[in-house]
């Protein structure tokens, strides 16, 4: 049994963690920027080290001083949420290396998967459909453009090192293709550090469809179910539901083909711990593999919901080396959860990032009401990190019970002193074609062009 | 304990010069500690009664920066604080003298501490010329990131 885990994140993830380690009775360290010294992170942990100032490359993704909060503080394990340092094998090694259990999948597990090319190459051997594309890196104009000319127009050029929606770009001709090939790698090595590319087919109004998995390091892996985030703007998720309605309405045989799918790749690279593997879904009910998220993900609550099953808990228990407790005939899909990302952004201004004080907090509750947050009454959210400052769940007994409790929840939910995107999400919930299900990843970009700008502007 | 105490508490914090302030009660625990220009406060309130964190008084919340070299305006002293995490060392070996007491002059390249870190130790400047007037740590005690560890009059 672990002791103390030290949380190597902070905001809405952190706190979730915290959550399950006192409901394991486990002991907790946080880690903060200068700016994070109020934040409910800190507040909830029993003991919180300062490792830095606000800039998340002098702080959270400071492996040393996170290895030194871990000494001086004596942790047994690091948990490291989404994002930071999460899926850094150089950081999962050094915590090994220096007694400290990793809460994720091992060093093993992250290197078989360690970038996208290598783990489409994983998907192709395991025998699981890839968009077609290059085999690997594309080195070469004249290599770029042999695979754009085989595979045919529109392609989308990929960064390998890429993640949370950054570092793609769709080209649909030659001269734009050699353009995007260019720029792609020269923000691949700015963001990520590599700027190594491939090039996929790209699916024009796919659908994005997720399949969480667990992996005990006895080898067993079971999945529980899928998530659907296709409604999404410039790749950033902003809704997911679980089941997927497009499975339920159109295409049911693909769910247990796609569970199994992902599992198969899951064993291929020897997974352990939690994992997502993810999928598009074209109208014709094809799907493709396009990559495998080593942590534990933002919209996790979904899958929670409707299994029951306590995902961050299940990651702590399997680092300690415990068996799965469940089989896969054991997980069951009761009920729809559907949870909205709440950004501290202006839905009318462009997005735009709206850090500063939060004057008055009011958050949703009642039956089939779940909120994941850090935010509170008199916190100042820093302009340093990503602008999402809540998760809001809800959870019914079919799809419309749950979008009608959205529905309810949104309207509840007040903030003010910031901008958020709670009137927006409010339009997407009032949407017909959201409601009937009928969506694909290009639904936002349609509604903010479309007519419906008169409904977000009547909910401020 | 109520936000009145508190905020008593502060205010004769801020009359006698007293930075760190902790009190543990039967069902609750207390700790302030206070930024020597007044500006920069943190407030830690473990009530075991009631478990739902209270939200921050606006009176007692930090500012999102933090100053770089704080000065306490009334005696003019520099705090060196602690560039990294780790153990607090004052001299080199246990047997050996301490790099720096209070009294001690120092310049901007004398080794002031040892912090180690997963096994390394990393000598400690002291960035300031003048004198040491407090030693803020004791010897063998974590500091983490930022945290003071001596203040020196400069000179």
């Amino acid at each position: 049994m672990f002791e103390k885990i030290l949380v190597a994140n902070r905001g809405e993830i952190a706190v979730r963690i915290i959550r399950a380690c006192k409901e394991l009775n486990v002991r907790t360290v946080a880690v903060y920027s200068e700016v994070d010294s109020n934040s409910m992170h800190v507040q909830l942990a029993d003991e919180a080290i300062c490792i830095g100032p606000a800039p998340a490359s002098e702080s959270y993704l400071r492996i040393d001083r996170i290895i030194s909060a871990a000494e001086i503080t004596d942790v047994d394990a690091i948990h490291p949420g989404y994002g930071f340092l999460s899926e850094n094998a150089h950081f999962a090694e050094v915590c090994e290396s220096c007694n400290i259990r990793f809460i994720g999948p091992s060093p093993r597990a992250m290197s078989s998967l360690e970038d996208k090319a290598v783990s489409r190459a994983l998907a192709k051997k395991a025998g699981v459909d890839i968009p077609p594309g290059s085999d690997g890196v594309v080195e070469n104009e004249k290599d770029a453009r042999e695979i754009a000319k085989r595979i045919g127009y529109p392609v989308m050029i990929k960064a390998v090192a890429g993640g949370g929606g950054r570092g793609m770009r769709v080209a649909h001709n030659d001269p734009s293709l050699i353009k995007a090939y260019h720029t792609a790698r020269t923000e691949a090595e700015k963001a990520f550090g590599n700027s190594g590319v491939y090039i996929e087919k790209f699916i024009e109004n796919p659908h994005h469809i997720e399949i969480q998995i667990l992996g005990d390091n006895k080898g067993r892996i079971i999945h529980l179910g899928e998530r659907d985030c296709s409604i999404q703007r410039r790749n950033q998720k902003l809704i997911e539901e679980a089941p997927s309605p497009l499975l339920d309405n159109k295409f049911r045989k693909l769910r247990d083909k796609i569970g199994r799918a992902a599992v198969k790749i899951a064993e291929a690279a020897r997974y352990t711990n939690a994992g997502t593997v993810e999928f598009i879904v074209d109208n014709n009910g094809n799907y493709y593999f396009l990559e495998v998220n080593k942590r534990i993900q933002v919209e996790h609550p979904v899958t929670e919901e409707v299994t029951g099953i306590d995902l961050v808990r299940y990651q702590i228990l399997l680092a300690m080396g415990e068996p799965l407790q469940h089989s896969q005939g054991d997980i069951v899909i009761k009920g729809h959860a559907i949870e909205c990302r709440i950004n501290a952004e202006d839905p009318f201004d462009e997005f735009r990032p709206s850090p500063g004080r939060i004057e008055m907090y009011y958050q949703p509750g009642g039956r089939g009401v779940r909120v994941d947050t850090h935010a509170y009454a008199g916190y100042t959210i820093p302009p340093t990190y990503d602008s999402m400052i809540s998760k809001l769940i809800t959870t019914g007994k079919d799809r419309r019970d749950a979008l009608d409790r959205m529905n309810r929840a949104l309207s509840e939910y007040m903030v003010t002193g910031v901008k958020t995107t709670i009137s927006f999400q409010q339009a997407i919930m009032q949407d017909p074609n959201f409601r009937r299900g009928v969506y694909s990843t290009s639904f936002v970009e349609q509604l903010l062009g479309g007519a419906r700008r008169e409904l977000i502007e009547e909910k401020t | 304990m109520e936000l009145k105490d508190i905020k008593a508490i502060i205010d004769l914090m801020k009359k006698n010069s007293i930075t760190e302030f902790e009190l543990e009660q039967q069902d609750s625990k207390i700790r302030l500690k206070r930024g020597l220009n007044g500006g920069a406060s943190t407030v830690q309130q473990d009530d075991s009664v009631s478990a739902i964190p209270v939200p921050m008084p606006a009176p007692l919340s930090a500012p999102a920066v933090q100053p770089a070299a704080p000065q306490s305006a009334a005696t003019g002293e520099i705090e060196i604080k602690s560039p990294m995490i780790g153990t607090f060392y004052r001299a080199p070996s246990p047997e050996s003298a301490n790099y720096a007491d209070v009294g001690t002059e120092v310049n901007a390249e004398s080794v002031v501490a040892i912090i180690e870190a997963m096994k390394v130790m990393n000598e400690i400047k002291s960035e300031v010329k003048g004198v040491i007037t407090q030693v803020l740590i004791e010897n063998g005690k974590p500091v983490e990131f930022g945290q003071p560890l001596f203040k020196v009059r400069p000179s």
